[in-house]
């Protein structure tokens, strides 16, 4: 394949603390950052790299809290690596939040057009996908309601619904869809099918097994904070499997 | 069906950053005037009343000898812009906190989150001005040249809002207590800055120390527009150093803390 690269990581590193409690002082703020001491802090990434070209599709396989959601965090530029660079060429559209960090106190219509105008769209496409957004998301009857009184359904289907419509290149799905009902999920994956046929490149987490097979050719297997392969998906799941069972496919949610 | 995406446009950074600003600006001024019956009245009853409160005591009950005639317009030309400032550094202290779903799930340029405030506060501040040609007609204050320095004083202070924004919001996400330390020095900032006195007023020796608060300068700017005589060179070149300075200081801060700040958030 000779496609460009989309998305770059070389070398990403992120720490957190490892308790709230640990302050950082006024003196941490002004030393440099290789002085600091930082006794309570752990990598939850360290020394990824991976290169991503247009089109691929890709599964990120770990146990929960080996990096996952933070990988995709950095690709989709929420959050910054404390080590190393993570570039992107192109928008995103992530679907990282199960939220989709919509607000509580906006009505369905008002968050859709703050979120989609913050994510990069223009005011006037989000005019002309209004209605295609709302009937996908199957909230009609709800383009008035406060976000807050919505299902948890609803939610997930209306940010799936508002990202999946973004028209970025690059799509970040993260374990979002286990949440929706069936007949939502089947439209979502339809929706993503779509995406993928249509040259998006996606980067996807899953503990589904059959998911990650259906819409993923390579696959990363993170493992403690670490890129342990990077592969075709069938190889990464296999190596998954074998260190830790056969587990994947009834461990759904997280 | 769909085919490669379509391209759109490539945007230059900078109208990417306008329109991110501009849709939260618009929603802060939506929710705030379309929520409430009296709307737009709000933002300029606040100052007024307290304006009405400091006459009141000064003109008519306490023998004054601070400020100008008229009092009532003296009064608003400092109390106004002073609106701005203590609404702008005052919210600023949730500036992360308060749309922290938004913050986590978007790579807007953080420092919108922070300038989005003081733009609201400080377009509500414009629309509160003619409140003060009102009260200069009734009490019959002629403006002078010195409304020139008008648009110097906003900019100053939109640099110095900035400035203390971009310092106090990150530092807020780690240190929780500097929410109210906020609140307490901005109480103290109003009786020790020239709102409800003018700098001439305060005894010889320490208008000298007066002036290196840049809100004296500032508001001596706003205070030119009606009396020309309240106009402090000295002060004026102290606010624009300091107003610098503090914005300088302001980028260096949230740059090194942006990283932080959005793991926390």
């Amino acid at each position: 394949m000779t496609a460009e690269t989309v998305i770059r990581v070389a070398d990403a590193g992120i720490r957190f603390r490892r308790n709230r409690r640990g302050r950082r002082s006024f003196k941490d703020l002004f030393a440099g950052s290789k002085r600091r001491s930082r006794p309570n802090e752990f990598w939850a990434l360290r020394n990824v790299s991976v290169e991503v070209r247009a089109g691929e599709a890709i599964g990120v396989v770990g146990r929960n809290g080996q990096g996952k959601s933070t990988l995709l965090k950095l690709v989709a530029g929420v959050m910054l690596p404390d080590e190393g660079a993570v570039e992107v060429h192109g928008g995103v559209a992530p679907l990282i939040e199960i939220t989709g960090g919509f607000v509580d106190d906006l009505t369905v219509r008002e968050n859709l057009y703050l979120t989609a105008g913050l994510h990069g769209m223009p005011k006037r496409e989000i005019d002309e996908r209004y209605d295609e957004i709302i009937d996908f998301a199957e909230l009609r009857d709800f383009v008035g309601t406060p976000y807050k009184h919505l299902s948890s359904g609803m939610k997930v289907r209306l940010a799936f619904s508002v990202i999946s419509r973004l028209e970025e290149p690059i799509l970040l799905v993260d374990e979002v869809l286990a949440v929706g009902d069936k007949a939502f999920r089947d439209k979502c994956y339809a929706r993503i099918d779509q995406l993928l046929a249509g040259g998006r490149t996606l980067f996807f987490v899953s503990h589904n097994e059959r998911d990650l097979k259906r819409f993923c050719t390579r696959g990363l297997y993170l493992d403690k904070g670490a890129l342990v392969l990077d592969g075709p998906i069938g190889d990464v799941l296999d190596a998954y499997n074998r260190d830790y069972g056969a587990g994947i496919t009834s461990t759904i949610v997280d | 069906m769909t085919t490669a995406p379509p391209p759109r446009p490539a945007r230059t950074p900078a109208q990417v950053y306008r329109q991110s600003l501009w849709l939260l600006t618009s929603r802060d001024l939506k929710v705030r005037y379309a929520t409430s019956f009296l709307g737009y009245l709000w933002s300029v009853l606040d100052p007024l009343v307290m304006a009405i409160i400091y006459w009141f005591v000064f003109t008519q009950v306490v023998d004054r000898t601070i400020g100008y005639e008229p009092y009532i317009v003296f009064l608003l030309a400092g109390l106004l812009p002073w609106m701005w400032f203590n609404g702008a550094v005052g919210d600023a202290t949730r500036a992360f906190t308060k749309d922290a779903k938004l913050v986590r799930s978007t790579r807007i340029p953080r420092t919108i989150w922070v300038n989005r405030i003081v733009l609201s506060k400080g377009i509500e501040f414009i629309a509160a001005l003619p409140v003060i040609v009102i009260f200069a007609m009734i009490f019959g204050a002629q403006p002078t040249w010195g409304v020139l320095w008008l648009p110097v004083a906003i900019v100053l202070q939109a640099i110095l809002t900035v400035g203390l924004g971009l310092i106090i919001a990150p530092l807020v996400v780690f240190f929780r207590d500097l929410e109210r330390a906020v609140k307490l020095v901005l109480r103290f900032l109003f009786y020790a800055s020239p709102i409800i006195y003018g700098l001439g007023d305060l005894p010889h020796g320490l208008d000298f120390w007066a002036s290196f608060n840049p809100l004296a300068g500032i508001i001596s700017l706003y205070r030119a527009s009606f009396f020309p005589d309240q106009l402090d060179a000295r002060a004026v070149i102290i606010a624009a150093i300091m107003s610098l300075v503090i914005l300088a200081i302001g980028i260096l801060v949230f740059r090194r803390m942006v990283r932080a700040v959005l793991k926390e958030v």
